[in-house]
């Protein structure tokens, strides 16, 4: 992205709170741009595997529920900061993506996409009816404030500010991949493995960091959401819906790209409120079937997300340009 | 004997099984393409089974045949919309494609069907059989053989008719299979038909004894990937040797450990495959 | 002894793709591994890049056993190999696709910017460097391909067919390359079918046929024999070349 477009983007984003606030639905507004940017957490802690390293987990939602239940574990038992429970949460993820990933990702890519449905709902179930887990209740974070460690404010604005800065490091982080050894070597295993193979790329051990720092990360989003909410049940973290809407966040807007996430996310949040609102509970029903729609849309028409296509209809335009100048 | 009752209806739905991942493993050896909507396809085999007795009436035979016919054309033309172009994409593009297939379709199903739990109509192979004092209903049994028949005639469908050896070659060589006038495209189309009704039908079959929704069709993907790992790349008399193992262990997990673990042990068992022997039982890696 | 081959035999099932071949290549050698399509070259070629793994046989580099190593072993090693089909990063730059290879012996993004540079630079590619791969024809990618290659900074380089489909001008350009390449130092193991390539630019030449060695031996003296001449022409070609006494 061009540097003044960069600037304008990190602007509008630092300042979105500020510039709502002066309109009625002020508390609404900055609650969704606070869920826009967690949404885009996720998306694009998976955009980090399944868009850069090309290893798609549809299953991602196990790492996410890590980082949500632990907290909240930790809470919910010993009424200790459900803050602590996160580099818990990140341990936990770390563990579960290498006991997934060690095995699969030195076979064909669709043994590893199978395993990370099966380990996600294997964990569901596991967690959906084992009490000290919650069961099919859940878990509970505390309810009022018990000091700054608590996480738990009345506006939405601090959480905004909370999720933008864990963005911005993912993003940070990821940029900084992309431009390192390990950023040029994913891409070579999505452009070619066989290729990159002989050029001496660590194949394997190159697909765990990647599916590492994904996990990660997305154990990071897990925790801002039981932090926010308060609240967890296998559903809500576990479930494959969870799954799909990292994917369909990061592939709408663009997968393997550096904002498509949080493109993808800016569109897709207030969307879903829109038909939830609109529609009721049946819209919901209707959001999925939608939902499912856009990424046979996406992987059968443009595979890039919304980024590739713009990219695409600017070359066109350019070219169109440069065809008129020559023909005057 | 209970427990031999046990064994034998783990069996008999394993035979399901056997036939429901048969055409998963098809596709998979023949494309390297894993449809992650394939659960969705036996789901819709049910509901087509149902819609069936209730528009036309009949049997089993009626509505297994619609259900298979049905998918059929469904797969023929999931493969002629979607993975035909998909193939030639991205990896993200490919897993994608059937992924969101799999979301479209089931939500659809709750739109259009509900997310109510149904059964079909009792046929009449409702009552119970007494086979040396294993009690069986007659739907688990009918199921059971019909579906290991089907299971061993799409094996010899593959090795032993003209057809088959087609839809090999183009599954071993794609270019050579053209250059011996052999259209890859409509094999693989027909692949996909075949796919599709096969899980079709044994939805409709497993349909006879179970109460269904649009939510089964998750689960039974996973079967079947459990299944076809298990069973080995590619391989039909894997996924039938497979299909029989999934089933035991699944029935037996339930009658140790209770019918919450059923489908923890299996997916347990798949994880520890993926360690210990991806290529399954007949395949190869 | 820089790579040796040991009676390399590769079978898949009960078809034999390459039976007992050996090969010596001394270093700073030019081997040309030449036959009839089908004859198992290739399949030798890809048992020796570590592409394929042999039934039987030994494969020894600089005195490691290399016959089960991965392909990305043997690069770590110093062995390097181009693809018979071009396998570039078609969606990445010329100059990323170099610097692929490049952080092979170069951890940080700044050193292999300049090696992936100097690669491009004796590979004629360096104008092109911000082009997509995709965006070269076939002469382009194959020359890529060696560049990419080249940047690993590899001991050995194993060409498949780098040469074919290119225009005599493309040809002797492609030549000259490999001459600079070998003037580096590094050793090279050529799979070609344009007999001009072999001539002008092996020493020592293998020729296959039916996954067997027939013969080996300099070039010039190696087209002559007709044993070779009958696994390409076919059986009455070496009685007629012969000449009537036979």
């Amino acid at each position: 992205m061009k540097r003044w477009g960069l600037l304008a983007l990190v602007a509008a984003l630092l300042a979105y709170p500020w510039l709502v606030a002066g309109s009625d639905s002020a508390a609404f507004l900055q609650d969704m741009g606070a869920l826009v940017l967690l949404s885009a957490v996720g998306a694009s802690a998976w955009n980090i595997l399944g868009g850069y390293a090309g290893q798609i987990s549809v299953g991602h939602a196990v790492f996410f529920g890590a980082g949500a239940y632990l907290p909240l574990l930790l809470y919910q038992h010993w009424q200790l900061p459900p803050l602590l429970g996160v580099p818990a949460g990140v341990a936990a993820s770390l563990v579960i993506a290498l006991f997934v990933g060690f095995p699969t990702l030195r076979l064909v890519g669709h043994y590893f996409s199978m395993a990370t449905i099966a380990v996600a709902e294997l964990v569901r179930i596991v967690i959906g009816n084992w009490d000290f887990l919650g069961a099919a209740i859940g878990l509970q974070g505390p309810a009022t404030s018990r000091g700054w460690y608590d996480v738990i404010f009345r506006s939405s604005v601090p959480y905004y500010y909370i999720f933008l800065a864990v963005l911005a490091l993912i993003l940070l982080v990821t940029w900084q991949m992309q431009r390192s050894r390990l950023g040029y070597y994913l891409g070579a295993i999505r452009a070619g493995e066989r290729a990159a193979r002989s050029l001496g790329v660590p194949v394997r051990r190159y697909k765990l960091y990647a599916l590492m720092l994904s996990a990660a990360f997305t154990s990071l989003a897990g925790s801002l959401y039981a932090l926010k909410t308060g609240f967890i049940d296998p559903d809500s973290g576990l479930g494959i819906l969870v799954s799909v809407q990292m994917i369909i966040t990061a592939a709408l807007g663009g997968a393997g790209t550096l904002f498509g996430p949080l493109l993808g996310a800016a569109i897709l949040v207030p969307l879903q409120t829109a038909t939830n609102t609109w529609l009721g509970g049946s819209g919901s029903g209707l959001t999925y079937i939608v939902y499912g729609g856009v990424i046979v849309l996406i992987a059968r028409f443009e595979p890039g997300g919304l980024i590739e296509l713009g990219q695409r209809l600017a070359a066109l335009r350019q070219r169109r340009r440069k065809v008129v100048h020559r023909a005057a | 004997m209970i427990l031999l009752q046990v064994i034998v209806g783990g069996l008999l739905l394993g035979a399901v099984y056997a036939l429901l991942s048969s055409g998963l493993t098809l596709i998979w050896g023949m494309m390297n393409f894993i449809n992650f909507a394939h659960g969705e396809f036996v789901m819709l085999g049910m509901y087509a089974a149902l819609l069936t007795v209730l528009w036309i009436g009949g049997g089993p035979g009626i509505f297994g045949f619609a259900a298979a016919l049905a998918l059929f054309f469904l797969g023929i033309l999931v493969y002629f919309s979607l993975i035909k172009e998909v193939m030639r994409g991205p990896m993200l593009a490919q897993i994608l494609s059937t992924f969101g297939l799999s979301l479209l379709l089931r939500y659809a199903a709750f739109w259009v069907f509900s997310p109510n739990v149904m059964t079909l109509p009792p046929t009449a192979l409702a009552g119970t059989i007494d086979l040396g004092g294993i009690l069986l209903t007659g739907a688990q049994l009918v199921a059971g053989l019909v579906a290991a028949v089907l299971t061993l005639g799409m094996h010899l469908l593959l090795t032993r008719s003209r057809v088959g050896s087609q839809l090999l070659a183009v599954a071993e060589d794609r270019n050579a299979a053209m250059l011996m006038g052999i259209r890859p495209d409509r094999m693989q189309a027909l692949a996909w038909g075949l796919s599709a009704a096969s899980a079709g039908i044994a939805g409709a079959l497993w349909a006879i004894s179970f109460p269904f929704s649009p939510a089964v069709g998750e689960t039974f993907a996973l079967t079947a990937f459990v299944v076809v790992t298990l069973g080995g790349f590619g391989s039909v008399p894997g996924a039938m040797l497979a299909g029989l193992i999934v089933g035991l262990i699944q029935a037996l997990s339930a009658y140790w450990l209770g019918p919450i673990y059923k489908d923890v042990v299996v997916y347990g068992l798949f994880v520890a495959l993926l360690w210990l022997r991806p290529q399954g039982l007949l395949g190869t890696v | 002894m820089l790579l040796s081959a040991e009676k390399v035999t590769k079978q898949f099932g009960s078809f034999r793709a390459v039976s007992d071949a050996d090969l010596s290549v001394e270093e700073g050698d030019i081997i040309g591994l030449i036959g009839p399509n089908g004859a198992g070259k290739s399949t030798f070629f890809n048992c020796i890049a570590g592409d394929a793994l042999p039934s039987s046989g030994r494969i020894l580099f600089d005195g490691a056993d290399v016959t089960r190593a991965t392909p990305e072993t043997h690069a770590r090693l110093g062995i390097g190999r181009t693809f018979q089909v071009p396998a570039t990063f078609e969606d990445m730059t010329i100059l990323d696709n170099v610097m692929v290879g490049a952080f092979l012996r170069h951890q940080h993004r700044g050193e292999a910017r300049d090696r992936a540079f100097e690669v491009l630079k004796l590979t004629g590619l360096e104008q092109q460097a911000q082009q997509r791969a995709r965006s070269l024809g076939t002469p382009g990618r194959k020359r890529l391909e060696i560049a990419r290659v080249l940047a690993t900074g590899p001991r050995l380089m194993l060409l498949d067919e780098a040469l074919a489909g290119l225009t005599p001008g493309e040809v002797q350009r492609a030549i000259e390359l490999v001459r600079r390449i070998h003037e580096q130092g590094i050793t090279l193991v050529i799979v070609e079918h344009i007999m001009e390539v072999i001539l002008t630019l092996t020493r020592h030449v293998l020729v296959f046929n039916q996954g067997h060695v027939i013969a080996s031996g300099k070039p010039q003296e190696v087209v002559k024999d007709p044993a070779v001449i009958e696994a390409y022409l076919g059986r009455g070609h070496a009685r007629a070349v012969r000449g009537p006494a036979g």
